[in-house]
């Protein structure tokens, strides 16, 4: 039972990494490599909070969400406008994401040292379990990051569907030349999904150390997890991040647990290895991930079969 | 020491990166292969010593144990024998190249294969994606190259003595980075360079003419991929052991792709210049770590302080610079320069 709930929990917090990135992904065509380090910018946020003003992390979300925000349109604004200006190419694009993610490791690194000497007790290396509890013998992270995911992706879903602006905003998304034509301002658009990038990152990574410890380094390590998700879904498609996010972090979890109990626990190391096998299994098969795949086509073909 | 030892330093740094970047250029300057993944190829190059000579060294003295305390073991007697017969240090030397070369391409090719038709954003991302699982495994598995404990490999120049050892291996990594920088020199002025170049810029065009773009690429990353595996053979024979944490993202990847872009990508002149700026900023940093630490009053480690440093460096690059130091030249092949000078003798 405690596994599934672990997975469960992993899911949801993958399922806000992977939206973030393809919400990127869509309005800007790179995808983030520093995806993983927005998700740690936001622990150390809600690690901050607690070590000098004793705010518990179930607290500090609506403050992270903000940190996280204001980090997305910074990065947004410094780096990749003023390339996209340039006319630099996706390539480019991309290793300077890698550059910004490289930049973002050593700023939490330096800034875990600060803390360190501020507070006297490690922040090199942390985990929040400890200040976890109970609701009717489940863990209450189960349920705060099912809430949270209601709550944003539920607010989001209205925004883009019910609002004038989040029909700009899928507008820009489909066609963006043609939505510029039609008057959307696509800069804001662009400004706002990497500000909703880094919101939910930072949200994800506020809960994360519930689930496993966290070092400066540990956004390079899951952002294979964050890009497995985001490709089996689909890189183009807001659903395929829930998908995606859904099936690796439930199976990375899960598979991992049972081949264990199978091989023993040194298979536990081998949790990213599947979502790597996962990932180049949809590539080799349906490289616009499970999204694309029109289904009803499928089961039309197997039927015709049926009656042959 | 003091100088001296900084200089043969730089030395050996500048030769192990230069292969690197040289595999690197072959890559992403001339073919336009966005490797993010290209500390995979070094690792292997390690892992071809640290886990195939090593074990074939177990076996050939039949020592029993985990590859760990094993490895010690063949260490103390390899290093005796190589000390009273030095031809078989140089043969193992030889052997621990070819085979690292061998083992790069096919990983290098194996690596490339469920990509290769994608565009270069899924490329970039699988093969990161590829790289760092390859890492973390052969960091948390310690039944293949040791994982974190890492495993010990004999030293191949253990006749040299102690003192010369640093000088004659960073001798030894220059010549090696020289005659691949020539070869690779003499394989890019070829049609098969050009190839690469017309790949990079419109890859419909090289289809339309009938070549087959895959096979092109997977030959491409199979050969920077062994390149790159030499590096990480002679590091890990200069380091006396392979350890997997030695093999980062950071140190491989982006700190190759830094000094590509720094020099000018797709002329290897441009990759020498980026190479030998880096390395020298890079080890006077490491030198006087501890100084700068204590002068600036820094509260953390210098190492976080040279990560913002260097990314800084490489958004600095992009922004202002991205064609790098010493740009790009047209290629002038022979039919194209006797067209100049029919021009020119026409006037």
């Amino acid at each position: 039972m405690l596994v599934i709930e672990g997975a469960l929990v992993y899911a949801n917090l993958l399922v806000l990494l992977s939206l973030g990135l393809t919400l990127t992904y869509i309005t800007t065509g790179v995808p983030n490599f520093a995806q993983g380090s927005f998700a740690i910018v936001g622990s150390y946020a809600a690690l901050t909070l607690l070590r000098l003003f004793n705010i518990h992390p179930y607290l500090s979300i609506p403050v992270v969400f903000i940190v996280g925000a204001i980090l997305g349109i910074l990065v947004y604004l410094l780096v990749l406008k003023p390339l996209i200006k340039r006319e630099a190419s996706i390539v480019i694009l991309m290793i300077a994401t890698l550059a910004l993610d490289l930049i973002l490791l050593g700023i939490l690194g330096a800034y875990s040292g600060f803390l360190e000497r501020l507070t006297h007790t490690s922040a090199a290396k942390f985990i929040f379990t400890h200040l976890d509890f109970e609701i009717y013998s489940f863990s209450a992270v189960l349920f705060v990051s099912f809430l949270v995911i209601f709550t944003l992706i539920g607010s989001l879903f209205i925004l883009l569907y019910k609002t004038k602006f989040g029909i700009a905003l899928r507008a820009a998304m489909e066609n963006p030349d043609l939505a510029e034509i039609m008057g959307v301002n696509v800069e804001y658009t662009r400004i706002f999904s990497w500000m909703l990038s880094g919101a939910l990152a930072a949200v994800s990574g506020c809960l994360l150390p519930f689930r496993q410890e966290i070092v400066p380094g540990t956004g390079p390590i899951i952002i294979v997890s964050i890009f497995a998700a985001s490709i089996v879904g689909g890189l183009g498609n807001i659903y395929g991040a829930l998908l995606g996010g859904y099936i690796i972090g439930i199976s990375e979890s899960l598979v991992t647990y049972y081949l264990s109990r199978i091989f023993g626990a040194g298979v536990l190391v081998y949790g990213k290895a599947f979502s790597l096998l996962v990932l180049i299994v949809t590539l080799l098969l349906a490289p616009k991930g499970l999204v694309s795949i029109n289904w009803s086509k499928i089961l039309k073909i197997r039927r015709v079969f049926k009656w042959a | 020491m003091g100088l001296e030892y900084i200089l043969v330093n730089i030395a050996l740094w500048f030769g192990l990166y230069l292969i690197v970047t040289l595999s690197l250029n072959l890559e992403y300057g001339y073919g336009g292969i966005p490797n993010f993944g290209k500390a995979f190829a070094v690792l292997m190059g390690a892992f071809a010593i640290g886990g195939i000579i090593n074990r074939i060294l177990i076996y050939i003295f039949s020592i029993s144990g985990q590859i760990i305390e094993a490895s010690s073991k063949i260490k103390t007697i390899v290093n005796s024998i190589i000390i009273s017969n030095p031809s078989i240090g140089v043969a193992l030397f030889l052997l621990s190249i070819v085979l690292s070369f061998i083992l790069g391409c096919l990983a290098g090719a194996l690596f490339i294969l469920p990509s290769v038709k994608l565009k270069e954003d899924y490329l970039a991302i699988t093969l990161l994606a590829i790289s760092e699982v390859t890492y973390l495994i052969c960091y948390y598995n310690v039944d293949l190259i040791g994982g974190y404990y890492g495993v010990s490999i004999p030293d191949v120049f253990s006749f040299v003595p102690g003192e010369k050892r640093v000088f004659v291996f960073s001798g030894i990594v220059l010549l090696i980075s020289f005659i691949i920088y020539l070869m690779l020199n003499k394989l890019l002025n070829t049609p098969y360079g050009r190839l690469l170049k017309a790949i990079r810029e419109n890859e419909d065009v090289v289809k339309a003419y009938g070549k087959n773009i895959m096979t092109i690429k997977i030959k491409t990353v199979s050969l920077g991929s062994g390149i790159a595996a030499i590096a990480g053979a002679l590091y890990s024979l200069y380091s006396v052991n392979v350890i997997s944490s030695s093999f980062t993202r950071v140190e491989w990847t982006f700190y190759p792709f830094l000094m590509v872009l720094l020099g000018g990508a797709g002329n290897n002149k441009g990759i020498l210049l980026g190479t030998l700026i880096f390395v020298v900023v890079k080890i006077l940093l490491t030198m006087y770590k501890f100084e700068i630490s204590s002068i600036l009053n820094l509260p953390f480690e210098a190492v976080w302080l040279e990560y913002i440093m260097f990314g800084v460096l490489m958004l600095i690059i992009l922004f202002y610079r991205p064609e790098g130091l010493i740009r790009e030249k047209p290629i002038f092949t022979k039919p194209i320069k006797n067209v100049i000078e029919k021009r020119k003798a026409r006037k």
